[in-house]
């Protein structure tokens, strides 16, 4: 946590300099205070629901799904309509989209949506765990048969292969994604995100989801062994794990790295010129 | 230089008797120079600080000469083959191209320093006032000057003796001919040479010059295993990116399915070259989509490519038609494949036809079909097109 806190410090000291600095404080801000959520939540679930195998054999549980239909009736109705089977111009239907697409949505904050646009943006969950997990009950009851994370979370679910992880991930997901996950650009305004705060679990549900644009990845396409590997992957080059050099200057490649050592080069050039001047 | 008259010029006894320092005034007294400030930085000779600035720039040549010295031992006896991570021998190889930059550029820099410190410290600081004239120079020294150029080019005849000039002219021009080819010779390549068949580029590993059946397989991140992929594999919105297995055949020229089996289930072995040049050769990878039903029913198929997809799956080249990037970012709601490195966008609802961006072909289409007795996708023939950028020989 500690170290995160100080990432975060040292980008919004940079972030000040620039002219969006609200911007990115605002989401830096909403990083954060979405890092510290999902621990406190995690805490808290782990300590009230402490057999997992348990909160999905409750799945058929009448009450779960009655307080799922409350959780969709107050925050996704208006767009997915009442009966899940969407509204036109707005939401699509959620009928047999599966609790891996529930679970990445809500917990990644992408729904609710906070307004339409070329996409939906990671925010602070507006949902607790507890609501997912009854949301994604009654999302079931309507339509069941999508697909299923795993029951578990965090490092149960990095595989012990990264290197193979790092073959799968540059093979199918790379191109996106770029290849120590900083995202990238699609068309029309749409970018693939940053891996950096997804959890293992979120990681995994989008693999088997495939939210907006990205491609579904079944089970039997890259076995769970092999999503837990790419996740492996993921998990040893983001969040500061792939930044031998110091400053990751954006991990975008020779771009940034370019402008820096033409404005540093330059800089030393102009200096030694002036020392030489000088004086003379 | 118009007004040397007024200048006094001193006879030829007087110059004799002038020493080295009032020839030095003289010559700059003629072209309206005068030195303000002309101070020999050591007046007194062989003082102790005189010797100490002697022994910093020596000093700096010095590191120069072992900084480069050192380049020299590096760059021939440093380990520099790649030795595997947590072996000893790590560090050193990690460190060779660091120690050739090092060294090299304290030579560079030794050299600098030093010469810049013997200018600061051994030349005398100078200070000229040289008068500015104004205006242009006189006519008759315009003229005399023009005249005597062109003089030049009349006594030396060059204008009459144009075998010379022929002659010279192709001399130059080939020295010309030879720096330039120089750097032109690295992008003249000869794109056949790695073809396995004749018209290499016409065609991708996806051929079967023996008429066997070409099974689709995917990348397992291990280039010995062979996995193939099957229909149901697929979800509805998502792409898979697929290479070429030769199946084994029987003498009948059927397929040899015990042998095939055989191989699957690891009792028979692939010669594991073939295996992974497969997924490496360059117009190999083919991304196998299987469409949304809702965006199967909009789709638009090109001629002749009416019966290339088997349902919903589509398999196009992942060699995009512009500069032969992998264009693997498939958006499974818009349907669109993008390129990353020149932003072209084709549709995937619309026989891969580019939508956006430089390109300007489709993206060759595979015929695809599932066998029947397996259920494992299979090439029907190879792409009806070259894939990838355009080629000499390529009118399209």
């Amino acid at each position: 946590m500690t170290s995160k806190k100080a990432d975060a410090d040292g980008e919004s000291k940079a972030a000040r300099k620039s002219a969006r600095s609200s911007k990115r404080r605002r989401r830096i801000s909403g990083l954060l205070a979405l890092g510290v959520g999902l621990i406190a939540l995690g805490a808290i679930y782990s300590a009230l629901l402490p057999d997992s195998q348990t909160a999905r054999a409750d799945q058929n549980d009448p009450a779960l799904i009655r307080k799922g239909e409350d959780v969709y009736n107050r925050t996704c109705i208006s767009c997915h309509g009442d009966n899940l089977q969407g509204v036109k111009d707005r939401g699509p239907s959620l009928i047999g989209i599966g609790e891996a697409a529930v679970y990445f949505q809500t917990s990644t904050g992408r729904m609710p949506l906070a307004m339409q646009g070329a996409q939906s943006e990671r925010k602070p969950p507006k949902v607790s765990p507890e609501e997912i997990d009854a949301l994604i009950a009654f999302v079931e009851s309507k339509g069941p048969g999508g697909p299923k994370v795993p029951a578990e979370d965090g490092e149960a679910l990095r595989g012990d292969n990264p290197a193979r992880g790092g073959e799968l991930f540059r093979m199918n997901c790379s191109s996106c994604q770029n290849f120590t996950g900083r995202g990238g650009a699609l068309s029309s305004g749409k970018s693939a995100p940053e891996l950096d705060p997804a959890t293992e679990k979120q990681i995994y549900a989008a693999m088997v989801s495939g939210p907006e644009n990205m491609p579904k990845f079944s089970e039997r396409q890259l076995s769970p062994e092999e999503k837990k590997d790419i996740i492996a992957y993921i998990k040893s080059v983001t969040d500061g794990n792939n930044n031998p050099g110091g400053a990751p200057l954006g991990g975008l490649g020779p771009q940034s790295e370019g402008l820096i050592a033409f404005i540093v080069g330059m800089a030393a050039l102009v200096g030694v010129t002036l020392w030489i001047g000088a004086k003379s | 230089m118009s007004d040397d008259a007024k200048k006094e010029i001193p006879s030829d006894d007087q110059l004799a008797e002038m020493d080295r320092d009032e020839l030095l005034k003289l010559g700059g007294e003629l072209d309206d120079v005068q030195l303000v400030e002309y101070d020999d930085p050591w007046p007194v000779k062989g003082t102790r600080a005189e010797k100490r600035a002697e022994r910093a720039v020596a000093a700096w040549f010095t590191l120069a000469g072992l900084a480069g010295l050192a380049f020299v031992g590096v760059f021939i006896a440093w380990p520099w083959r790649y030795a595997p991570a947590h072996s000893d021998a790590h560090v050193l190889y990690l460190l060779y191209t660091p120690l050739l930059g090092l060294t090299l550029g304290l030579a560079i820099v030794g050299i600098g320093v030093g010469v810049v410190m013997y200018a600061k410290k051994f030349l005398p600081h100078e200070v000229a006032v040289q008068q500015r004239h104004e205006g242009r120079s006189p006519e008759i020294d315009r003229q005399t000057f023009v005249a005597h150029l062109a003089d030049a080019g009349a006594v030396s005849g060059i204008a009459r003796r144009s075998l010379i000039k022929r002659t010279a002219l192709f001399g130059t021009g080939a020295f010309g001919l030879a720096v330039a080819a120089l750097p032109l010779g690295s992008l003249i390549k000869n794109p056949h040479a790695e073809s396995t068949t004749k018209d290499g580029l016409w065609h991708t590993g996806w051929l079967a010059p023996q008429g066997e059946r070409v099974f689709m397989r995917r990348d397992t991140g291990d280039s010995h295993s062979i996995e193939l992929v099957k229909p149901e594999d697929l979800d509805a919105g998502s792409m898979e990116t697929v290479f070429p297995f030769h199946a084994p055949v029987t003498k009948s020229g059927e397929v040899d399915y015990a042998a095939l089996d055989d191989i699957l289930a690891g009792r028979k072995r692939v010669d594991p070259a073939e295996l992974s040049e497969a997924l490496t050769r360059s117009d190999n990878p083919v991304m196998l989509i299987r469409l949304r039903p809702e965006d199967g029913v909009k789709v638009v198929k090109a001629q002749n490519q009416e019966d290339f997809n088997y349902g919903d799956y589509y398999a196009y080249t992942k060699i995009c038609s512009h500069l032969g990037c992998p264009t693997s970012l498939y958006e499974q709601r818009t349907n669109r494949i993008l390129c990353p490195c020149h932003q072209s966008q084709f549709d995937a609802l619309h026989y891969a036809k580019p939508i956006f961006g430089p390109a300007t072909r489709k993206l060759a289409q595979l015929p695809i079909q599932v066998d029947a007795r397996t259920g494992y996708f299979y090439a029907t023939a190879d792409f009806n097109e070259a894939v990838g950028p355009a080629f000499w020989e390529r009118k399209s």
